[in-house]
């Protein structure tokens, strides 16, 4: 096994486990906000070292070009998705209590 | 190598499936959203490994084109009123 | 070991999905169900990357996850407001007559299986591959732009026909409603936030950059019109939610012609063709390409106007507020 594939394996597997970190603290978090918090971060985080495992097994630039791309707008939208849902759902909480 | 991306690909696979307890418990939408957020990205990540392991580079615009249309989905969430939890039953 | 593990993320899939199916209809809370078909869009584009189907899963990622998902957010929301009488807890239909339905239903399934199974296996050259061996001589170099744009051109034509039929249709279920009421969004009376201009400001160049893209592409891989119209569709959607886009009661000539362009141009070059002695639709081999090109580019806006407007379930659209105001 190549130094690259064999990279790209470990990358795979470490992105891998941010994902399962993320949906372990989507299951077992208190509360809705920090179950965001773990979605949020933990899935892109490892949807970037899938990503990048991707390109460094296709060994080309202008692939690694287009992961980042994906990867960046990706990121893009969890923060716009992430700010939308936080405010909706303080939102709400102050319509029960107010 | 494929064996490796496949395997890594069933992970993610039942990794959502694990985040569809929470669609189930809730309590509120927003938290179904949020497991939604986790859906749409391990799609994307399933995507960009399956592209590899198929050699279909065209799934890399599949994946471009659900990272970018996945705030609609949140935008039509939030438009919700602010007592659609205590309406749904 | 790959084969393996192929069989077994198929088998997982194809599990999910039939699971998420269920639970779509029995569900007792109708948001989860919406969640959960939303879910099961994004499965199925995955499903069609695993049967090598790279359109459909564009097809799939643009409308399944995008407009659908607005599409039943927005309904419910309607729902939830209760500007339409909201229905008792959705439960399953019972129909008086089940068993006969079952019997039927059964009996045209065994007829269908018989059929396809008494088909003998062609031993001559199949459709298919026929096709395959004339791509080299279509103007452009994926298989199934060929066959939407040229082999099978005559079917897209018919099919745009079809969507333009869907949303006169659905402009005449409409009747004389007016647009919806402009507090329709936001309805916590907070206003926007300064991030949604941002977002929109930032994603609608990328969004038509992609839709351009996937149309371009179509030629020799994944895309073409449908998939770009979609993807603009989706964007028209983004608009609409956040009130860049209104609904409007009329649609003015622009947008009529919008509407029609797509058959218009289709028709024209058909016409054309045949006006120099060539079947209709045969397109001159030297100005094949950019033919192809010029109708898919009018498809493509023929394709996304009507999704929006039945998106906004309205005969017209109209420029909504364009920046942040109280």
């Amino acid at each position: 096994m190549s130094f690259l594939t064999g990279a790209a394996a470990l990358l795979w597997v470490l992105g891998g486990f941010f994902f399962l970190s993320g949906t372990v603290g989507l299951l077992r978090f208190p509360d809705t906000l920090s179950r965001l918090h773990a979605v949020t971060k933990a899935d892109n985080l490892g949807l970037g070292l899938i990503l990048l495992g991707v390109a460094v097994h296709g060994a080309s630039v202008v692939l690694a070009a287009k992961l980042l791309l994906i990867w960046m707008l990706a990121l893009l939208a969890a923060s716009f998705s992430a700010h939308l849902v936080a405010r909706s759902h303080l939102r709400d909480e102050a319509s029960r209590d107010g | 190598m494929t064996a490796v991306a496949l395997g890594m690909a069933t992970f993610l696979l039942l990794n959502l499936a694990a985040g569809l307890l929470r669609v189930y418990r809730g309590p509120s939408g927003a938290d179904r959203i949020i497991a939604a957020q986790l859906f749409g990205t391990t799609t994307v990540a399933m995507l960009a490994l399956l592209a590899t392991v198929t050699a279909q580079p065209g799934l890399f615009d599949v994946a471009l084109v659900f990272v970018l249309l996945a705030t609609v989905l949140t935008v039509a969430f939030v438009r919700l009123p602010s007592r659609s939890q205590e309406r749904e039953q | 070991m790959a084969e393996l593990l192929g069989w077994v993320f198929d088998a997982l899939l194809a599990l999910a999905l039939l699971l998420l199916a269920a639970r779509v209809v029995f569900s007792p809370r109708l948001f989860e169900s919406i969640v959960l078909f939303i879910v099961f869009g994004l499965l199925m584009a995955i499903a069609w990357a695993r049967l090598a189907a790279p359109h459909l899963a564009l097809a799939e990622a643009a409308i399944g996850a995008g407009i659908t998902g607005a599409l039943l957010l927005s309904t419910f929301r309607e729902l939830v407001i209760g500007r339409t009488p909201s229905p008792e807890a959705p439960r399953v239909l019972v129909y008086r007559w089940h068993g006969l339905m079952a019997l039927l239903a059964g009996g045209l399934f065994a007829v269908l299986g018989w059929a396809l199974l008494s088909i003998d296996v062609p031993t001559g050259p199949v459709a298919g591959e026929q096709a395959m061996a004339l791509l080299a001589r279509t103007a452009v170099d994926d298989a199934v732009t060929a066959v939407l744009l040229d082999f099978r051109a005559y079917d897209t034509l018919l099919e745009m026909g079809v969507l333009l039929l869907a949303v006169l249709g659905a402009r005449a279920a409409l009747g004389s409603q007016g647009p919806a009421s402009s507090d329709d969004l936001w309805t916590d009376g907070e206003g926007d936030t300064p991030m949604v201009g941002a977002l929109v400001g930032m994603l609608s160049p990328l969004i038509i950059i992609m839709a351009g893209y996937l149309l371009w592409a179509g030629a020799y891989g994944p895309g073409g019109a449908f998939q770009a119209g979609a993807v603009l569709a989706a964007l028209g959607v983004l608009l609409r939610l956040t009130g860049r886009i209104v609904p409007a009661p009329r649609a003015g000539v622009v947008q009529r012609g919008v509407l029609v362009i797509g058959m218009g141009v289709f028709t024209l070059a058909g016409l054309l063709t045949l006006a120099t002695g060539r079947a209709f639709l045969q397109y001159p081999e030297s100005l094949a390409y950019p033919m192809i090109l010029l109708i898919e580019v009018a498809l493509t806006l023929s394709i996304a106007l009507p999704l929006v407007l039945l998106f906004s379930g309205s005969a017209g659209i109209a420029a909504g507020r364009s920046q942040h105001s109280p």
